[in-house]
């Protein structure tokens, strides 16, 4: 079935296409690739910007933030629950902070690049009731174009995340933690 | 300059004023146009409802009927967008290309070519505009809410100039009447609807006076104001300004 | 029948469609406020379409260069001709699996492919993980919009449907509780679901990465608790690089809902160890939209829904009186590619206005081409007779000023004499409906303009007021 269909399909896409057309240069734009506009914007769209002095500072400033969190989860510090790539989703479900650390902020949409190398496991950050992303605030960039040039790959799996998981699917009314996490703290060193 | 005057036709049967308003103000600001009395019609109708084919010979008799002026100035902007848009069908002979390039609304005319932004006289009452969308978003005669918050035109510009009048601030600046040709009988019921969500928005924000450069879009929504019985009087901008203007 | 026809239903109920109308132009002033705020956005919109363009320009050979590294990440490759081959694909690796739960976040193409209601025959169960189209598969309604798929429901119809289905207090109608009541519902299929499927946004030659923007999480949660994940994409999702994806995530959810980027922008590149992933690439129609030079653009679309919340008769008529999976002026262009008898009226559905085109982030012509579609309808008689032939008589009687000059003075006399009843019968005048007729003056232009002193025909010299 499939054989046949592909190069059916090769085949009409060669015949039917236009003549050939430029790929345009996408250029830099520039912008503000500062702590103060990273923090408007995340804020904006429902995220929370905290800021600390040096990393070492993590593991009081979170107790501050989530003093109830009993299933924590973290590469950074020692959680409450070991999570790596064969954790089964029963343990994952019953997590309540993720802590994971952030590659790229992008201050034009507050969003911070996570790949998969820092999530312990692909579900971790949605699966999380609440989830902190730890950023460098010198990897803050002003826009996707230059978070996408600071990217080397993908990797596997990767994502931009920016702030919490959120729905306005019933009659547009804005409802923060649909299915992934309820709240995103972005903490700053 | 050679300026003949378009006269669309339902502005002939049913509009005469505002084409004498048209043809007045013209010889107010120094041209004197003139009708050739073969025209018709510029095909629209036709054409947007799927027979183009049935309208190329409207195409050519317009294009024969305007070849030998310089301009040719309508009070109707979506005739115009008409003319210069979808005239392509035609083979482009210098006569096609010169007639698509001097077809002007009325407004356009009397911004870009004679270069008037203001003029004297006074109208004192508030005063709605409808941007025709074949004029602002076709022709380019004002800036479009998709994209920029900046509010400017030329027919802005030219009725702000206006002693004493006072231009109403609509909830949407730019949404369409819902006219569309014969969108407004095949499609009766979202145009009547669209129309009365149009001068609602008038009627909220005070609008005595309706206005705007193409005549069929106001055609409709004096159908609605009439039949609403709503205090609010619809006129061509070329009725006001031609009433200004000494 | 026809859209005007569906449109009048929806437009009984008066309230509902002015609170339709204000919801949809609410996410369309969003969008303005995003769009202002971004000071090279037209150049975005240029380059988004440049590359879109460039894309299709090379499509046959992007296409080979994204299943070579989609392979080469581990990837299977699957390519369906059409709707019913895309189904069977996807229902034979979920068979193959074993799998009878399956978790589907949204994807407009199994929409299109119908798959929900074919992999039921084939009784597996696939639980819709979007919110939106959670509601309505549990009303059993198609989506009536691409982005906001239960736009068309107010809140106290979620609560009646989640009463019935998740056991929600009578009369609940507050969106945070009935989401909070869908979101306990939806963990626990994300955590029983076994394959995944999800649609694709943007497709990348260069990686063989497919990228799914959600701001729910449901494709992320659905697709790493899973063994298998099937994503579905048209082959029109390709883009070239990496880097392209700059423009674009730019782009999409500003135009979509106001938002600077959807809460995640997730890449999927190759499965997770000991898991499995399958891409399959679907026509459906689309090489052959691709071989129409009119209407190839309609190609570029990256399914934000700006022109759905811009349109003032989408506004007014709802996504479900276009009866087609893609509503709104995109949908009236890609529909009559599919089938032009069905869809006949859609693109008639249009004032030709024009905002469509210009919120379309990448920049398709869709108001030329919906007067494109109705030239092709016409040439195909798909237009109605009474139409056709009212427009032939037209055109005869408008190439030529006599006969022009007499139908006028006639119809203008009728008007005037005729009585009000009779020129305002609704069976008789749809103008009548909600307008006055003009009212008919004495005489025309034409035969004021012929008793006025003529001018003699010369070239004058304007003179400005001062």
């Amino acid at each position: 079935m499939s054989t046949a269909s592909r190069e059916r399909i090769l085949a009409a896409a060669k015949a039917n296409k236009p003549e050939e057309l430029p790929l345009p240069t996408v250029p830099d734009f520039g912008g503000e690739a500062t702590i103060e506009r990273f923090t408007t914007v995340l804020t904006g769209i429902g995220g929370t910007v905290v800021r600390m002095a040096a990393l070492d500072e993590l593991e009081e400033t979170l107790q501050q933030l989530f003093p109830e969190a009993r299933n924590t989860s973290s590469p950074l510090f020692r959680g409450t629950v070991p999570v790596n790539s064969q954790t089964p989703t029963g343990i994952l479900a019953e997590i309540d902070l993720a802590v994971l650390p952030g590659e790229i902020g992008v201050a034009e949409n507050g969003a911070v690049w996570l790949p998969e190398a820092n999530m312990l496991h692909r579900a971790l950050p949605t699966i999380t009731q609440h989830l902190a992303l730890v950023l460098d605030h010198r990897r803050i960039v002003a826009t996707m174009h230059q978070a996408y040039a600071q990217l080397p790959h993908t990797g596997g799996y990767g994502k931009f995340v920016a702030g919490p998981s959120k729905t306005a699917d019933i009659e547009q009314s804005l409802v923060i933690g649909a299915h992934g996490a309820r709240s995103l703290v972005v903490v700053l060193y | 300059m050679k300026v003949a005057l378009f006269v669309p036709c339902y502005i002939d049967q049913f509009y005469p004023q505002v084409g004498i308003a048209t043809l007045q103000l013209l010889e107010k600001l120094g041209v004197q146009a003139h009708f050739p009395a073969q025209q018709t019609c510029c095909g629209q109708p036709l054409a947007n409802s799927g027979c183009e084919r049935d309208a190329l010979p409207i195409y050519k008799h317009f294009v024969q009927t305007f070849s030998d002026y310089d301009y040719v100035v309508a009070p109707s902007g979506s005739c115009v967008y008409h003319v210069r848009k979808h005239f392509d069908k035609l083979e482009q002979t210098a006569d096609v290309q010169h007639v698509r390039g001097a077809a002007y609304d009325l407004i356009d005319f009397i911004s870009t070519v004679l270069k008037v932004e203001t003029l004297p006289g006074a109208f004192p009452h508030k005063v709605g505009l409808h941007l025709s969308c074949h004029g602002q978003r076709g022709l380019h005669q004002a800036n479009e809410s998709e994209m920029t918050p900046v509010r400017d035109g030329q027919l802005h510009r030219l009725m702000a100039s206006l002693d004493g009048i006072e231009l109403t601030q609509l909830n949407r600046n730019d949404e369409c009447c819902g006219f569309g040709g014969t969108f407004c009988v095949s499609e009766a019921g979202i145009s009547a609807r669209m129309g009365q969500d149009r001068v609602a928005d008038h009627v909220l924000n005070g609008t005595q006076v309706l206005t705007g450069s193409d005549m069929s879009c106001l055609m409709h929504l004096e159908g609605i104001v009439r039949r609403a019985q709503l205090p609010i009087r619809v006129m061509h901008a070329a009725e006001i300004l031609n009433g200004v203007v000494t | 029948m026809s859209h005007a026809i569906r449109a009048d239903k929806f437009l009984l109920d008066a309230d509902r469609t002015t609170w339709h109308d204000e919801t949809l132009w609410f996410v369309r002033e969003k969008r303005d406020r995003a769009v202002y705020a971004v000071p090279e956005f037209q150049e975005l919109r240029e380059l988004a379409s440049g590359i879109k363009n460039h894309t299709l320009s090379r499509l046959d050979l992007y296409l080979r260069e994204f299943e070579s590294a989609a392979q080469a990440n581990g990837v299977y490759v699957h390519w369906a001709a059409d709707a019913a081959e895309h189904n069977a694909i996807i229902l034979d690796i979920i068979q193959k699996e074993g799998a009878t739960r399956i978790v589907k976040s949204k994807s407009m193409l199994t929409e299109e492919c119908h798959l929900n209601p074919f992999l039921i025959k084939h009784g597996i169960e696939v639980v819709d993980t979007d919110l939106g189209e959670r509601i309505i598969q549990f009303r059993d309604e198609p989506p009536s919009h691409i982005v906001l798929p239960a736009i068309h429901l107010k809140k106290e119809d979620v609560g009646d449907t989640f009463h019935t289905h998740l056991g929600t207090d009578k009369g609940e109608s507050d969106p945070q509780r009935l989401t909070e009541a869908a979101r306990q519902h939806l963990r626990a299929k994300f955590i029983a679901g076994e394959v995944a499927i999800s649609g694709v946004n943007f497709a990348i030659a260069e990686t063989g990465a497919v990228v799914v923007c959600t701001n729910e999480g449901n494709a992320d949660l659905g697709v790493n608790l899973a063994r298998v994940h099937i994503a579905a994409m048209g082959i029109e999702k390709i883009i070239p690089r990496l880097s392209d994806l700059g423009v674009f995530t730019r782009l999409l959810a500003r135009s979509a809902t106001g938002q600077p980027v959807t809460t995640y922008t997730s890449h999927f590149t190759k499965p997770a160890p000991g898991k499995a992933m399958h891409i399959v690439i679907v026509d459906n129609g689309r090489t052959q939209q691709l071989g129409r030079p009119d209407f190839r653009a309609s190609l570029k679309c990256i399914r934000c829904g700006a022109c759905m919340n811009t349109c003032p008769v989408y506004r007014r008529s709802g996504g479900h009186s276009y009866d087609f999976t893609v509503p709104g002026p995109i949908g009236a262009i890609l529909s009559p590619n599919i089938d032009m008898k069905k869809h006949a009226s859609l693109p008639f559905a249009s004032t030709l206005c024009g905002s469509c085109t210009d919120v379309c982030p990448v920049k398709i012509d869709i108001h030329t081409q919906l007067y494109k579609w109705r030239q092709v309808l016409g040439e195909a008689n798909e237009i109605p007779a009474s139409k056709k032939w009212s427009m032939k008589f037209m055109g005869r009687v408008l190439a030529s000023t006599r006969v022009y000059g007499l139908g006028g003075q006639f119809a203008r006399k009728a008007l005037r004499l005729l009585p009000h009843g009779l020129t305002h019968a609704p069976s008789m005048n749809a103008w009548a409906v909600a307008r006055e007729l003009p009212e008919a003056p004495k005489q025309s232009f034409r035969e004021w303009y012929a008793k006025q002193p003529q001018p003699a025909v010369q070239p004058t010299q304007p003179q400005i007021p001062a």
